[in-house]
């Protein structure tokens, strides 16, 4: 069998360095994929409909194309109509972070309209305003319902967020790549990157038992 | 204090309200009573605007709450309401959920409300609860510290939504004696149930409902000995 990983050595910190690269821009399109989400899936439940129009065509078109599509158009078509030259980071965050507002938006609708009705009316029936009630009194309750599938959204994230190495982003995937190529092995620096990647989704799916652990003290 | 006049309220084609008219006094006691489905519920709900109802005026203190012009939110700080259900929000402690409403909705300080309400809990004998979150609470304290939640606000009228349909049978006693401390402070309370005997103790009026019509407004020994309609002879033939 033709493996070596002592071949991979020097490119260990070229690699290890993709992790913060990969990091940096999860967590801000996670940041704001989230915060987008959630106020997406407050204009679905709203009884104004353009804001639920809005929401409803915008969750349909980032669900119903393809992730590297809306990547791809970001990073190479927007250029061309703008002639501004967006960076690599940018783009990712972008795509990454209006697509996973789709998702987000629909996994909190879902979990808003889970809670009990009849909070809504007790809350109503003490004259406390729409807005503290949906802060106060929905939201934490619907987050600690769907965070679950929330917890989900962000390890596909995650893991999905390999795509950027096909628009010259030096994250973890494109470095592999690249260590790859210099030594003519692929198993080795792909292998290692996978590794990588499963620790970091195994990180935060321990984060997310926790954070779950915590919410259910109510319980 | 309150006044409803030709109260309709219609869902889809079902008429469940068909012009209802009647007056509370301050201070007064009024249960609705009425089989299943009568809108007794839905009458109550309207007097908060819970629900809107299809025609009619209700006042509040001279003021008609069901112009379009009102500030529904203002309206529903001077009235309490206590749910069969006690809809507690289940992700805050007893006395948390007592000290929400004064807080968020009057702007009152963390230290005043926690005040408010430790006094309200331990009025309705719930102070030994004070950090027990709702599941870790039986129905009869679960509604209890829903009333105090309710009081907390100073209503001047107190709304109850079958408040002893939803517990166990030796829980009844614990509620309906704290609200009946409470029709003693001069509390003016609108109660529907299906409690007969504290609707006769209790109650300064009965009014009775079935088929969205009030059919019956009286004071308790008439209704209970003597009332007017036969559906009322025959609801409480089967009831009492």
């Amino acid at each position: 069998m033709n493996l070596d990983f002592s071949q991979i050595v020097p490119y260990i910190p070229f690699i290890l360095e993709g992790i913060g690269a990969t990091l940096k821009f999860v967590s801000v399109s996670i940041l704001a994929g989230f915060i987008l989400g959630t106020i997406l899936a407050i204009f679905k439940i709203t009884g104004f409909w353009p804001l639920k129009v809005f929401a409803d065509v915008y969750t349909s078109i980032f669900r119903g194309t393809p992730l590297i599509l809306q990547l791809m158009i970001i990073y190479l078509a927007v250029p061309q109509l703008t002639g501004y030259d967006i960076s690599a980071f940018l783009s990712a965050v972008l795509a990454f972070g209006l697509n996973s507002a789709a998702y987000v938006s629909e996994i909190i609708r879902a979990g808003i309209m889970a809670v009990d009705k009849g909070q809504t009316e007790a809350a109503k029936a003490l004259g406390v305003p729409y807005r503290a009630m949906m802060l106060n009194i929905i939201l934490p309750q619907a987050f600690k319902n769907i965070l679950p599938a929330l917890m989900n959204e962000f390890i596909t994230l995650t893991k999905e967020s390999a795509l950027v190495s096909t628009i010259g982003y030096l994250d973890l995937m494109r470095r592999a790549q690249i260590a790859g190529a210099d030594i003519y092995r692929n198993f080795e620096p792909l292998f290692f990157a996978g590794v990588i990647y499963w620790v970091m989704v195994t990180i935060l799916t321990l984060a997310g038992r926790y954070v779950e652990r915590r919410m259910r003290q109510s319980d | 204090m309150i006044k409803a006049d030709h109260i309709t309220k219609v869902f889809g084609k079902n008429e469940v309200l068909k012009g209802i008219s009647t007056t509370v006094e301050k201070g007064e006691v009024v249960t609705i009573i009425g089989p299943s489905g009568s809108g007794k519920s839905t009458f109550l709900r309207c007097l908060n605007l819970l629900e809107e109802p299809t025609s009619g005026q209700i006042y509040i203190n001279d003021e008609e709450i069901t112009s379009p012009r009102v500030n529904k939110m203002e309206i529903r700080k001077s009235i309490g309401m206590v749910f069969q259900h006690f809809h507690l929000f289940p992700h805050m402690t007893a006395l948390e959920n007592v000290m929400y409403a004064p807080q968020k909705v009057k702007g009152m300080s963390k230290k005043e409300a926690e005040q408010i309400g430790k006094n309200l809990l331990a009025r309705v004998g719930m102070t030994d609860k004070e950090t027990a979150y709702p599941n870790r609470l039986s129905g009869g304290q679960k509604q209890r510290v829903a009333i105090a939640r309710a009081l907390a606000m100073e209503p001047e009228i107190m709304l109850f939504d079958e408040p002893t349909s939803a517990l166990d049978p030796e829980m009844v006693k614990e509620v309906l004696d704290v609200m009946k401390g409470l029709a003693e402070t001069g509390m003016t309370m609108v109660i529907v149930t299906h409690e007969m005997n504290f609707a006769k103790e209790v109650a300064d009026k009965i009014l009775f409902l079935d088929d969205g019509v009030l059919l019956e407004e009286t004071e308790p020994n008439t209704f209970f000995t003597n009332p007017s309609t036969e559906r009322a002879q025959s609801f409480l033939e089967k009831v009492l």
